[in-house]
């Protein structure tokens, strides 16, 4: 899948755990940029992931990113 | 109390306990909440709206899932995240009610466990559907 795919099916993730279907979610945009984007819904975020492309994350990994860009460049390879 | 690990726990785990709701409990239950709604507290206004009696508190049967995680599934360990619940049949003093909790998934990157939790009363009807997502430390 190409980058932009992905980051649409992340795009949905997002609108489905915030529950808001106007959110903008860009690669550059991380969790200072989303009001409700608090631990909790950090694990909600990876828990969908994990169940959307079928694949499993570990902790160190995960608390490396920065932005839903490296999100998107994480699942790509993982998928690869 | 149980003090089992992430590791030690399966999907499929099942814990079960069983308690019966009493007028002292309804009580203590009012004095926590200030909940002074008559459907609760008041016979005759209960009985009115159609019940054998007061209704319990749906919140308090709830606060039974408290217990479940944190005493039973995982038990010490838990970590209550996020509880989704479901109050499917009335409530009433005097009745017995059982908490199963079983484990549905599990999520390793965060040690986190999905239960489905169904509370029945002594009839085994379902009184309460619930999903609770419960971290394990």
């Amino acid at each position: 899948m190409t980058h932009e795919e992905v980051l649409n099916i992340v795009r949905g993730i997002f609108r489905d755990v915030f529950d808001d279907d106007d959110l903008i979610v860009e690669d550059s945009t991380n969790s200072s940029d989303i009001e409700d984007w608090d631990s909790l819904e950090h694990i909600a975020l990876v828990v969908s992931m994990e169940k959307e492309f079928d694949l499993k994350f570990d902790l160190k990994e995960v608390n490396k990113l920065e932005n839903v860009g490296q999100m998107v460049d994480l699942i790509i390879s993982k998928l690869a | 109390m149980n003090d089992l690990s992430y590791e030690e726990i399966e999907v499929g785990h099942k814990e079960s306990f069983t308690v019966t709701v009493t007028e002292e409990m309804m009580d203590k239950f009012l004095a926590i909440t200030g909940d002074v709604n008559p459907l609760h507290n008041d016979e005759d206004y209960a009985r009115s709206e159609g019940h054998p009696g007061r209704v319990v508190y749906g919140m308090l049967s709830a606060s039974l899932l408290s217990t479940l995680a944190g005493v039973y599934l995982p038990g010490k360990r838990s970590l209550i995240h996020e509880v989704k619940i479901k109050f499917a049949k009335p409530v009433y003093i005097g009745d017995t009610l059982t908490v199963e909790g079983t484990v549905e998934e599990k999520h390793d990157v965060y040690s986190l466990l999905m239960l489905k939790a169904t509370i029945r009363n002594q009839s085994g009807d379902k009184v309460c559907r619930a999903k609770m997502q419960v971290g394990v430390s």
